[in-house]
């Protein structure tokens, strides 16, 4: 017959404790107003008591724990089948679930972090089984900011101490490519542009692989990368009626997203085979530019250890002085000439003087384009010198504190602007 | 001499030059799943888009002082301090030979004053972190009322809808203070401790010559950045398959790699151009020494 407080509705100071089927209810006597209610779910004294208590102290979380682990073992599981994975990786990704719902740092996050737990467990498990699925796949299969995903995702690896292997470029290749629709005769798509998938993954392998060779690769987002490999593959099998496509179109037509950095990509590429072009002896003569150099991609990819070598100094000036010998093989590609003092307008200022300066006997190095990019950054001025005078126990004027202050006048007007 | 590739591209090979140890990691997550090596060629998820960023594809600032904040919160727990000591014998291959540079440098006795490395013998990388960032705390010891610092100073922000703190900056050394209604005090953008400690001193002065009663309590450096550049560029991907207990490396997500050192407790970005930030450090002695630590490592990496 504890009395607290008095009742707000008619200041009566007798409240007595009742219990109502069971429910705790503080009610006061003498109006009836009922003016607080225990919780029906805990056993936790706190609660009896009727005082609020945390989420995390409350006996509930042991009962939402396994609604949680249930939607998030359907949340998994809807995603292996959407996504086609073996049987045991639902098991695998269960488990992780599992485990990782156990552990308070994952019991206690927001519910749309909990939403995103169970795609979390599916990538671990894929790319642990070197499944190639990237997070663009299953953020947008989860609805999730990418940055969120990308926090718990760590999260649960630093938790759980999983070891996440990296994204295998190789099968994300394969996987890329078998959705292209450019393999099987469809509607919209003319007969020339078709092409055989086998021919068209090794070539794109191969180009990913020369990517990779030329730092286009590290760092970057992996999937604009195969996107215009795949492009610069298909272009070169059949360079005749294809050569007049662009990027765009090629995505189009294949069905696929065109994500915006294949473009810069493309260019990179493009830029790296002519270097390489200018080493090939019987392509020396011809001027090349990025739509002609494409017809000659089959030979250079088969040559292109050596190409590199030769097209590219390597870091130290350690320059290869080996003579090129003739290599005697034929031009099998295209039976077209090129036309020679083409000049293209508008490629790119780069190429063409990149091309000359590779003739003239002075070759770039093989670096990242953020190296042979270097963006201007301003330098602080002597940052160092400036620091070391420094003591930390300097005595302050007032001058420059009074430099702060707002004067009288200032403050009059301002208050009078913003009216505080 | 006559180069044969007449037999089919080589397929993906890592560069690096461990190739040994990859087996023995790759067997260790498949063991339990020698048949599924499965044939993922056939499915075909044309349906779903890959929704890609292209902000992310701007180098995205090499020197990233901005990654400080994201990372203040994410260091290592205690417990991995003792799984990976095994690791550390053989993910630091150029250990052994090098001797510890300075005196000073030895990893259990950190001294007291900061010491710049001496670049004693040929291991030594002869290159210095530059200090770019850092973070420090004051305790001013008397509640303050934050519109009336707004409204009375000339460089205070105060917007209380959207941070609970007022925003103060000075011109030298050029910082920024959140000064909060409970008296704390968080000073950021100094180059030196030094610097930071007279900045968070003038920032308290004006806050007395506010009118309130403020102290100097328990100023202490709480974070330090600092940036450097190798001059080479780097393999991550090589980088992440030999030292995959420390390092993680997402391109989807991150252009660079991170590297959670134990020893000191450092976490590095280093990025394929060379450019290494090491962050986490609270004295410039353990920025020196993750250098040092990282560097024999990078070295191995240089294309």
């Amino acid at each position: 017959m504890a009395a607290r407080g008095r009742c707000p509705e008619c200041g009566s100071g007798s409240l007595v404790e009742d219990a109502h089927y069971a429910q705790q209810q503080l009610v006061c006597a003498a109006c009836g107003c009922v003016l607080s209610e225990g919780l029906l779910t805990t056993t936790y004294t706190d609660e009896e008591h009727l005082r609020e208590v945390a989420y995390s102290q409350s006996t509930g979380q042991k009962e939402q724990l396994s609604r949680c682990l249930q939607r998030g073992t359907r949340r998994v599981q809807d995603l292996c089948k959407v996504l086609q994975l073996p049987a045991v990786f639902e098991e695998t990704a269960v488990s992780y679930l599992q485990r990782a719902l156990q552990l308070p740092a994952f019991r206690l996050v927001s519910l749309q972090k909990k939403e995103l737990l169970g795609g979390c467990c599916v990538l671990v498990t894929c790319r642990q089984h070197r499944w190639p699925l990237t997070m663009g796949t299953l953020c947008s299969l989860l609805y999730a900011p990418q940055e969120l995903f990308a926090g718990v995702l760590l999260s649960l690896q630093r938790e759980l101490g999983l070891s996440v292997p990296a994204l295998s470029l190789a099968d994300l290749v394969t996987t890329h490519l078998s959705s292209f629709r450019l393999v099987q005769p469809t509607a919209g798509v003319p007969a020339p542009f078709l092409e055989d998938k086998d021919k068209l993954l090794a070539r794109t392998m191969a180009i990913v692989e020369l990517a990779s060779e030329t730092w286009l690769v590290t760092g970057r987002h992996p999937v604009p990368v195969v996107t215009a490999a795949a492009f610069l593959a298909w272009q070169s099998l059949r360079p005749g009626p294809r050569l007049r496509c662009p990027l765009a179109r090629f995505c189009r037509l294949a069905g696929v997203d065109l994500p915006p950095p294949a473009h810069l990509r493309l260019r990179e590429l493009l830029d790296i085979l002519l270097g390489m072009a200018s080493q090939l002896s019987w392509l020396r003569g011809f001027r090349l530019d990025s739509k002609t150099v494409v017809k000659h991609v089959g030979d250079l990819l088969q040559h292109w250890l050596f190409l590199l070598k030769h097209a590219f100094s390597q870091q130290h000036g350690e320059e290869h002085q080996d003579t090129a010998p003739g290599h005697g093989c034929k031009d099998k590609d295209s039976g077209d000439k090129d036309s020679l003092g083409q000049d293209s307008p508008g490629q790119g200022s780069g190429r063409p003087s990149a091309g000359a300066q590779v003739r003239g006997g002075s070759r770039r190095p093989l670096l990242p384009p953020c190296l042979l990019r270097p963006r201007k950054r301003l330098q602080p001025a002597a940052p160092s010198a400036a620091g070391a005078a420094v003591t930390g126990d300097e005595p302050i004027s007032d001058s420059e504190i009074e430099q702060y202050l707002r004067s009288p006048e200032e403050i009059r007007a301002f208050r009078k602007a913003k009216a505080w | 001499f006559k180069d044969d590739f007449s037999t089919s591209p080589h397929l993906f090979t890592p560069m690096s030059p461990y190739d040994l140890e990859l087996p023995i990691q790759a067997s260790s997550q498949l063991s339990h799943s020698k048949e599924l090596h499965t044939d993922f060629s056939s499915v075909d998820l044309s349906f779903l888009p890959d929704v890609t960023q292209d902000n992310k594809e701007q180098n995205l600032s090499e020197d990233g002082h901005e990654m400080q904040k994201e990372l203040d919160g994410s260091l290592p727990s205690k417990e991995d301090s003792g799984v990976f000591m095994d690791e550390s014998s053989l993910s630091h291959p150029g250990a052994a030979q090098a001797s510890p540079e300075a005196p000073g440098m030895c990893p259990p006795l950190t001294p007291m004053t900061p010491v710049t490395p001496a670049s004693s013998a040929s291991e030594s990388s002869g290159i210095v972190p530059q200090l770019q960032n850092i973070v420090s705390t004051v305790n001013l010891a008397c509640k303050l009322d934050l519109k009336n610092i707004a409204l009375h100073a000339r460089n205070a922000e105060y917007n209380p809808k959207r941070f609970a703190a007022v925003i103060m900056r000075i011109r030298e050394p050029r910082t920024t203070a959140l000064i909060f209604s409970s008296g704390k005090m968080v000073c950021t953008g100094a180059k030196s401790e030094e610097q930071s400690r007279l900045a968070a001193r003038k920032y308290a002065r004006v806050v007395q010559k506010l009118g309130f009663p403020a102290k100097f309590l328990d100023f202490k450096i709480q974070n330090m950045v600092g940036s450097c550049d190798v001059r080479f560029p780097i393999r991550l991907e090589g980088l992440v398959l030999t030292h995959q207990q420390f390092s993680s490396y997402e391109p989807e997500l991150f252009p660079g790699l991170v590297y959670r050192m134990v020893k000191p407790r450092i976490v590095l970005l280093i990025f394929v151009s060379g450019k290494v930030v090491l962050t986490g450090a609270k004295d410039r002695s353990e920025i020196y020494e993750a250098f040092e630590n990282i560097y024999p490592i990078l070295r191995g990496f240089k294309k």
